[in-house]
């Protein structure tokens, strides 16, 4: 077997940071405050960087970021004091797909530079080229097939990072400007507003709509690539990385968890892993939206599209996020983040246990008065538990139960 | 002196429209995309020798395709082009262990967006930048003035806002049982039409109006002004590309009226509008 892969989970902020880090990830990947690809996103200042940097390295995990803009005139000036202050940021490397980037960082700064899956790297020849240039690992395009992602690792010495699970473009990244033409939003930029999810009528020559059950869109199914982690891991990637730096503390918690669990059980002891279903179903619930495994296994057609007529139920599994146990009278302190009421039977799962399944007799108020529902967003409460929980494990609703409360 | 470079649709295209331009732009079967002419006998250009050829090879290349690529680099060797347009890096990196008489054209569409990129590849040998047209004039003002490689700029024609590997079309009409054999579908949003096209190599889908970049043409100094045929009737894009012939700063309004009093659904692209990426809070 291959080394271990490292896990690779995004962060939009600090909180998602730290939850990412604790929850199992070997490393996260954020966007600073300028020239990344989520330009509206919080991001975090320079002070954040320094911050998390210094937890990830206390935990001896790494922090990656994003400088993956393609460049205009008027960032060219700006390139080299970024760098430098990310260089000083003590940060791991950075995340780039405009190759003059590549060359800054390189030639003036101390920085590991990996080439982002923006740039669609999909070929041998490309991997050489950019190792030539000591860029020190590359994100293959998501296009890429199990076959060629091999290839490129047998024929390449470079480490491949490749995704695992979370959206996809539509498109090849990087070709795709409908953002720019229908919002005058800048997608290589930052600016992107997933036009790729807006519904469209379809046209014949004649100009004659052709009309499907469902309207014509471009969105693609989410990507999990679960069922194949021993194939990956066997095939010598180096990083599989989670999408998502817009997401949830909640969707990032569920999910690097659960890649942290298959991961270490495979490589903790490969003759006896099976694949867990029970993990699947965690993930499918927590992104809500259906998920395949996209290029990877050759397949790309229909059943990777995504005709929901813009219906998405917005995920509600998500019930609260632990913020204290006072482990003497075994009370959790939670804050509130969907609906949930006495006699609720819920899960709790954190980083440093196995799921606790728990059936609510009581809940406190911050005064210590008795209430029965909890409906106010971030409302704070107490409830008695008597496992031992852990600031930042999250409450949800008990996976079996979901499809009863819907 | 400035040329004018079609991307034409045929080769009768080609036979109507010699005396009106400098050069040609065309694809090969497989390895070219948003190239409306693709030809696989590469002889065929010994028929237009009297004119620039550039050949695009623009598709993202995957492993499969990388002998075949070579191959190819080395067969356009044997005939008179002037270039070869690419998206992937692979090409770049094949055609340097190799000493062709043809030059590269930098031709990542939304990526050729500043000086110091282009400068960055002619370093490797890239002696052409095609700029992206997501820029605003200024933008390829100060890129004409700053950078090394010589540019081309597209000056007429519906723009690429999309491409996929993915067949979005088929997809839509495969999931819901439908037939429809349009070799040019479109989409539609809020009275606004975008031709798709769906082919072999997945699905490139264009801009509602056509870009009319006649103000680039007589204001920015560049080596080849591009005009695409695609989805354009015949007759008007020869009349285009007569107006652009005749052309020239003094009588620029002129000729400007008259491309626009030929389409409905045409403007001048970013030319004069900049992108924004950070939304006002």
């Amino acid at each position: 077997m291959k080394k271990k892969p490292e896990l690779l989970a995004p962060a939009g902020d600090l909180e998602r940071l730290k939850i990412a880090l604790l929850y199992g990830a070997d490393a996260v990947y954020i966007g600073g405050p300028n020239l990344n690809l989520r330009a509206n996103a919080i991001n975090f200042t320079i002070d954040e960087i320094k911050e998390g940097v210094s937890f990830a390295h206390s935990l001896n995990k790494k922090v990656y970021v994003t400088v993956n803009i393609l460049l205009h005139n008027e960032e060219l000036d700006i390139i080299d004091n970024y760098l430098k202050e990310l260089e000083e940021c003590n940060i791991d490397a950075i995340i780039v797909s405009d190759p003059i980037i590549v060359k800054e960082a390189l030639s003036k700064t101390k920085l590991q530079v990996h080439l982002s899956t923006q740039a669609s790297t999909t070929n041998i020849e490309t991997c050489k080229f950019f190792k030539e240039q000591n860029v020190s690992r590359i994100v293959l395009a998501r296009e890429c097939t199990k076959e060629e992602i091999k290839d490129i690792i047998d024929n390449v010495d470079i480490e491949i990072e490749t995704f695992i699970h979370g959206a996809m473009c539509a498109g090849y990244s990087g070709r795709c400007v409908l953002s720019n033409f229908l919002t005058n939003r800048d997608a290589n930029r930052g600016g992107c507003s997933q036009i790729c999810r807006w519904d469209f009528d379809l046209l014949n020559e004649d100009g004659l709509e052709i009309k499907g059950d469902k309207p014509f869109t471009f969105c693609s199914k989410d990507l999990s690539l679960l069922r194949y982690l021993p194939d990956m891991i066997d095939m010598g990637i180096s990083s599989f990385k989670i999408e998502g730096r817009m997401r949830s503390v909640y969707y990032i918690a569920t999910v690097v968890s659960i890649y942290r669990k298959a991961i270490d059980e495979y490589c903790n002891n490969k003759d006896s892993y099976t694949y867990n279903k029970e993990y699947e179903k965690i993930l499918r619930q927590c992104a809500n939206r259906d998920s395949v495994p996209q290029f990877f296994n050759g397949v790309y057609d229909y059943t990777c599209s995504y005709y929901n007529g813009r219906e998405e139920i917005s995920n509600q599994d998500f019930l609260g996020i632990v913020i204290n146990y006072d482990g003497y009278n075994k009370i959790a302190t939670i804050e509130q983040r969907n609906y949930f009421k006495t006699g609720d039977t819920v899960e709790f799962f954190g980083p440093n246990h196995d799921t606790i399944t728990y059936k609510i007799n009581e809940i406190y108020d911050e005064n210590n008065d008795i209430i029965d529902i909890v409906r106010h967003p971030k409302q704070i409460i107490k409830m008695k538990v008597e496992n031992e929980l852990e600031k930042y494990d999250m409450m949800r609703i008990k996976v079996v139960d979901k499809t009863k409360k819907m | 002196m400035s040329k004018l470079l079609v991307v034409p649709s045929n080769i009768d295209e080609i036979n109507k429209t010699k005396s009106l331009c400098d050069g040609y732009i065309i694809g090969i079967d497989g390895m070219s995309i948003g190239t409306n002419m693709l030809i696989r006998d590469l002889s065929i250009l010994k028929s237009i020798n009297d004119k620039d050829i550039f050949i695009s090879l623009n598709k993202n290349m995957h492993n499969s395709d990388l002998d075949k690529l070579e191959s190819i680099l080395i067969e356009l060797n044997n005939y008179n082009i002037k270039g070869v347009l690419y998206y992937d890096i692979a090409v770049m990196n094949i055609y340097r262990r190799h000493s062709f008489n043809y030059e590269l054209v930098w031709n990542q569409e939304h990526a050729v967006t500043n000086y110091n990129t282009i400068n960055y590849w002619y370093d490797f040998g890239v002696n052409y930048a095609y700029l992206s047209s997501d820029i605003t004039e200024d933008e390829i003002v100060t890129i004409s003035k700053k950078c090394k490689s010589k540019l081309i700029i597209n000056v007429f024609g519906y723009l690429p806002m999309f491409v996929s590997k993915r067949h979005i079309v088929k997809n839509y009409l495969g999931y819901f049982n439908l037939c429809d054999s349009s070799k040019i579908n479109y989409i539609s949003k809020e009275g606004k039409k975008y031709p798709i096209v769906d082919n072999d190599l997945g699905t490139i889908c264009y801009s509602n109006n056509i870009l009319n970049g006649l103000e680039s043409y007589v204001n920015v100094k560049a080596s080849y002004y591009v005009l695409n045929s695609f989805n354009i009737e015949a007759n008007k894009f020869i009349e285009v590309l007569k107006i652009f012939k005749k052309s020239n700063k003094k009588n620029f309004q002129e000729c400007n009226n008259e491309i626009y009093s030929l389409f409905s659904n045409i403007d001048s692209g970013f030319l004069n509008k900049k992108t924004i990426y950070k939304v006002k809070k």
